[in-house]
This record gives C-alpha cells, structure tokens and sequence, in this order.
C-alpha cells in the first residue's frame, strides 16, 4: 500500500518525465507490434498461395520430369492433336488421318508430365522422416473449337506445345479453354492441393472412393458449370468423326472453396478414376500404373531438408520442391511486403526500442542523481538500498506498463492502417511445364493473383510487447538503481545542505 | 551510551586531505543531552554523522552500546539505524510526495510493522507534535514549523534510544523556533532520549546539560555548571 501510494505520487509529480518515457517505449513496441502483425499477415498470405499449390499438410512435393515426345508411340496408343487448317489428326506421328475442324469442338485431356511409378510412392513413404505418402495425377482438360468458316489456311508449321499442355495454337482462329483436373489419394486427400480447399457442402473423399467414379468441385467452376451435389459431369468424352471417345461420368460429392492462388484444379477426382480416363496422350503414353506427382508430408519441419534430399536420390529425374524452396519462387508484391517487413521493418523497430531504452535510462539516472537527497533521507531512516532500489523499480515498471498499453494501441493502429492501404498483396506463380517441367503449378502460363492480407495482433504478441515495455523500463531502472546502490548517506544529505 | 575513542574523519579532495574531525574522545551517557557548536565547516556535522553511522570514521571507534558502529557491515548499521536511531535535519527533508502521515509512516517501514500498527503509532506521534490535524497534507502545504514538527513526529515514532538533530530551527522564524525546541526539550524528557543537537544559536545551546564547541575538528565540551573542557 505505501509502496504504491509512493510509486503513484512521484510518478505524478514527474508526469512529463514519465509520459515521455512511456511514449518512447510505447513507440518502440507500436514498431514491434505492427511489424510482427504485418509479418505474419503476409506469411499467412504466402502459406494461402502455397496451400493451394501442396495443401496445407504437404511439405515436399516431387513431379514428374517433362514429358520427351519420342519419334513413334508405343502400339496401340492413339495420338490426337490439332494439326494445320483446322484438322484433327489421329493416329501415330508420322501417319496422320487428318479430318477438317470447322465448326466442331475437340476435347482431350492431357498431362505434360512422365509418369512416376505408384510403387515409387510406397517406396516415398518409408523414407525416413515421411510421416505420409500420397500419388496424385495432373491433368488438363483442353477444349479447341473452331468456326464453321475457316479462314485462308497458313502454310506456317504449328508451334510447339503451349505451356500447361494446351494444344498449339490454331493459326486459323481455334479458341481454346480448359480446366486443370486432379486425381487424389482418397485415402489421404489432405496431402495435395485439395488440403488447401475448404469443404463448403458435401463431403469430402473416404478411402471408400477409391474406385468410385465420384468428384470434389471447385465453387467457381460448380457455379459456371450449374453443379450441385448429387449433379453429374462427365469427363474424357469426345465425339469426332471416326473418333468416338467414351468419358466418365462422375457425381459431385463435394464443393470446395480454394483460396485465390495459381490456378488449382477444378475437379477433383479417386486416383484411379483419373488413371482410367481415356485421356489423349499429347504426354505419356499412359499413367494406368502412374501418379505425376507425389506429396510427403514431413515429420516435423527439420526434417524437411532431409526427406527432400532423400526424395531427389529416390526419384533422379524428377523435381522435388519444399513449401520454402516454392516460396522462393513466389513473387509479386507479397514478396517485396515480406521483406520490407522483415528487413527494413523489423531492424527499423530494433533501432527505435534501443533508442526509448538508452532515453529512459538517461532519463531515470538524472532523476535519481535530483532524488540523492531524499534517498540519503530514506538511507537516513533506516530504509535498505534494496528497497530503495524496488522502489526506484517499481517507479520503472508502471512507466514500462504505461508505455506497453500504449505501444500496443499504437500497434493494433498500425497494423489496422496498413491492412487498409495493403487490402491485399499479389503472389506471381510460375507456369506448368515452366524450367523444370513441373506440372504442379498448372495449368496455364504465369498468374499474378491477389491474396487478402489480412493483420492480426495475437495474444503471444501482446505478451511480447508487455515484456519488452516492461524490460526496458527496468533496465532504465536499473541503471538509477546502480547510482543509488553507489549513495552514500552523508554525501546525498549534504547536497541538501 | 555513546563512546568515541580517538576518532578522526579526513575527506580526500585530489591531492588535499581536508580533517573534518580530528582526534575526538567523548562519552555520551544514555538520557544525556548534548549542544554541539561551532561555527560552518568545523565538522560538526560530520560528527552528528559519524554518531548515526551515516559515514564511518578514518580511524579510531564508535560504540554505542557497546557496538563498534564502523565494524558493522552496512546491512546492520542500516538496521541500527532504523530501530535507534532517530534524525531531524535543518531542511527537514521530508519526502514531497507523501503527505504529513506518509512521512511519518515511512520511518516505520524498515521495521515491518503491521498496517494497523503502523497507522495508530503514525496517529500517536503527530498527536504529539500537536499535527493531527495535518496528517493529510503535503510538506508544501504546511509551514516551516508543521514541517518540523512532522519531521520530529518521523524521528521519535520508532522510539529511538538515541535522537541527532542538525540545526532543527536553522530554518525557522524565532517564534516557530522557540515552539520547536519547546517540543524537543519537551518529548527529551518524555522519552529519555539521548540527544545531540548541533546548533549555532548559543541561546538553544545553553538549554542543553552539556555543550561542546567544534573547532577545526576538535571538540571541546563544558557542562553547564563548570568551566570548558577539552574533550579528551
């Protein structure tokens, strides 16, 4: 009660002092606290684009190599592919059966990516520090349509294939469209991108899916497909003259919601269901007994590094990517927003709480150096220097707690203006079939997304900026309670003197 | 009781040795009141120091009751300071941001004493200082002489053996001056205390039983009834 009483009154009697301290520190912490928030808004922001990319419980991810067209197909294989004036032509290269075009649409699903065994996602999970293994299957569903007139034909060769796995373009005014599709472990669908989607009606895959011919749909694609659970799509079929090719015909079991990012899938599809569709090969001649992707979830994050090293000798031939090394190659304004806020930020706060700290303990050393008197008078009366010493700290602490409510109110205001300047940051994500052939990003050439950013001042950040106010109130403390532990009695009573 | 022996205390100024006290012997018997004059700088109060153990001597030693005041660690001193010893300063120096009851609680606090406790004794000494209508206030808020007379209020709420006051009315108009030493000789004789008093006003120091004079570091002691005395 009396060290309270005391604490308050001196505190009220050097109110600019301690109002200036308090600000000091309360500005420090502000810094703190807003460039924590904004840091972790954008991380949150760069885990949303990668979550569509791996799914929230992947952390390493390894891809088929690009897919080498070779000189003949095996036997068998049916190759189709849009070839010059608007034709479609069947049959292996080199041996083209080419009917006209005009005003017909030819849908094909494709891969880019070589196939990788599924008894190599077996072989995946044992590695030590996976804690789970699952296969998936990229694909694009491709549509080319063509007018009913076609323009005067070219003589210029086709391209090659566009990024994505898209038919090349049609000189003579083909329009394409398509839809990325993916095949999952209904076992565990969470490894992938489906980890990322949240489930907005239906349900999502059990393992009792595996060979069911069932589907999990984007919203938006439900929405311009006029799906709902129970509506059925069918996938893989084309109708062309000498070529008739039976699709599946799926029930939407779910519909999910994918957060902004590059391109995720559409439809999500059993393993097996998407090894059966009768996809036509502008890729591998088959994935019956293939995956294009396989998914690790690693057992803790040290073990990343390991199990991506493990993954490569595995798999030579194949690229594997961690969530951080995906990260890397995330660019646009989330980028530069991530290191502004830890670089320039973060060092920009460091600096302010160093400067409030060496203030308020200049400050707190000249007004001991004003109180001698009034501690030799204590000294005096029998008080230890210790206690003189609590008192001096406790002055040091209500200052540090002042500046800490402060510092937070100016936090939560920074970060609440710069979730309203920054409303949101754009993820670049590079293109399927981009260096390294990876057909995990799919599906088109690079995007540039815009992911929310939303700021958020956590509870174990309040208690930091608690911590640091107080902290560096004591240490202010601490340095006048050093020059009083130095008093002597008789020399502080005769200044008074 | 007080017994120095052969004490001197020399302060070190860069090269000069400046002897505030020099070579004192003087007994103080328990219930004694002694007048300390002189005029500044002779080292009178660098005795009342020495006695409270506010500073240690150079050389030589000083008992009270029989404990060697510069032998004990500060711990202890500080504790015998506490619980015997009481102080009133020509300033007063009471704390600015307490009030009269605050001031006069603080000198309790070393002693861990009860809140309950603490507050009827802080009631009992400012009713003895006739200031119990004072206790709310701040020192800026009462005059010299209420000052003082909390400040005495502080000096004798932990019933000290021993009372050591610097000039008490050095800073107080003659009127306030007479009502303040009317109050020491006053709770002197109440308390049995053993009172040095350091003063330059002759007329105080004749109220005492004993009066030494400071000279350059030297004290030399009469008693009322006889001639001076050297105080070896």
């Amino acid at each position: 009660m009396f060290f309270a009483t005391y604490v308050r009154r001196e505190l009220r009697r050097r109110m600019r002092q301690a109002i200036f301290v308090a600000l000091g520190l309360a500005l420090g912490v502000g810094l703190v606290v807003t460039v924590a928030a904004a840091s972790a808004g954008i991380a949150r922001a760069q885990d949303k684009v990668l979550s569509t990319l791996y799914g929230q419980a992947t952390t390493v991810t390894v891809t088929g190599g690009r897919w080498q067209q070779p000189a003949k197909l095996p036997k068998g294989t049916d190759n189709i592919e849009p070839g010059p004036g608007a034709e479609i032509c069947s049959g292996n290269l080199g041996d083209n059966k080419c009917v006209s075009g005009a005003g017909k649409t030819l849908t094909i699903i494709d891969t880019l990516a070589e196939g990788i065994s599924v008894a190599k996602v077996a072989a995946a999970a044992r590695l030590p520090g996976v804690a789970a293994a699952a296969g998936g299957i990229f694909l694009n569903q491709s549509t080319i349509s063509w007018p009913k007139r076609i323009p005067r034909q070219s003589d210029v060769p086709l391209g090659p294939p566009r990024p994505g796995g898209h038919p090349p373009a049609d000189p003579d005014g083909g329009r394409t469209g398509g839809y990325p599709l993916e095949g999952v472990d209904t076992a565990d669908p969470t490894l992938g991108p489906l980890g990322g989607a949240t489930l907005i009606s239906g349900r999502m895959f059990t393992a009792a899916d595996a060979n069911a011919h069932v589907a999990v749909v984007d919203a938006g694609y439900a929405a311009s497909h006029h799906l709902r659970i129970g509506s059925h799509l069918t996938l893989g079929n084309t109708t062309w003259p000498s070529l008739a090719i039976k699709g599946i015909r799926f029930t939407v079991i779910g519909i999910v919601s994918q957060a902004a990012g590059s391109n995720p899938p559409s439809v999500y599809m059993p393993l097996k269901a998407a090894q059966e569709l009768n996809y036509i090969p502008t890729g591998p001649a088959s994935v019956q007994d293939r995956v294009t992707s396989i998914y690790l979830a690693a057992a803790s994050a040290a073990d990343v590094p390991a199990v991506t090293a493990e993954a490569r000798r595995l798999l030579p031939g194949t690229t594997v990517t961690s969530a951080s090394g995906l990260a890397s190659e995330v660019a646009g304004s989330v980028t530069s927003a991530a290191k502004l806020a830890n670089d320039l930020g973060r060092w920009l706060a460091v600096a302010v709480l160093i400067a409030a700290f060496a203030v308020a303990s200049l400050l707190t050393m000249a007004a001991v150096s004003r109180r001698a008197a009034e501690f030799g008078t204590l000294k005096a009366l029998g008080w230890r220097t210790r206690r003189i010493i609590a008192q001096v700290l406790g002055e040091s602490a209500a200052t540090g707690i002042a500046g800490a409510a402060a510092g937070i109110a100016l936090g939560y205001t920074g970060a609440a203006i710069i979730a309203v300047v920054l409303r949101s940051v754009s993820a670049t994500v590079g293109s399927n079939g981009d260096i390294n052939g990876s057909v995990l990003i799919g599906g088109g050439p690079a995007r540039t997304v815009a992911v929310p950013l939303h700021l958020s001042v956590s509870a174990g950040l309040i208690a930091l900026a608690v911590l640091l106010a107080v902290a560096g109130a004591l240490l202010a403390g601490a340095f006048g309670s050093w020059r009083i532990a130095r008093l002597r009695p008789a020399d502080a009573l005769s200044k008074v003197a | 009781m007080y017994q120095l022996t052969s004490v001197a205390k020399l302060y070190h100024k860069g090269r000069r040795t400046v002897p505030a006290v020099r070579d004192l012997t003087l007994t103080i018997s328990d219930g004694q009141w002694l007048a300390v004059q002189g005029r500044t700088g002779h080292g009178k109060s660098t005795l009342l120091n020495l006695l409270g153990g506010l500073d240690r001597p150079t050389s030589g030693t000083i008992e009270l009751d029989g404990t060697s005041l510069g032998a004990l660690p500060e711990t202890q001193l500080t504790r015998l300071r506490a619980e015997k010893i009481g102080f009133i300063f020509q300033t007063f120096n009471l704390i600015p941001t307490l009030s009269a009851a605050e001031n006069v609680e603080a000198a309790l606090i070393p002693l861990r004493i009860g809140h309950a406790d603490r507050q009827a004794r802080v009631a009992a000494a400012l009713d003895s200082v006739a200031l119990a209508d004072r206790a709310a206030h701040l020192p800026t808020e009462m005059s010299g002489g209420q000052q003082q007379r909390t400040a005495i209020a502080r000096a004798l709420v932990k019933e000290p053996k021993v009372l050591l006051a610097d000039e008490p009315t050095g800073n107080l108009d003659e009127d306030t001056r007479d009502e303040i030493i009317n109050l020491l000789e006053k709770l002197w004789r109440e308390h049995g205390l053993t009172l040095v008093l350091v003063t330059h006003d002759s007329s105080l120091a004749r109220r005492a039983q004993r009066v030494g004079i400071m000279h350059n570091g030297h004290l030399t002691i009469s008693d009322q009834a006889g001639s001076p005395e050297p105080s070896t």
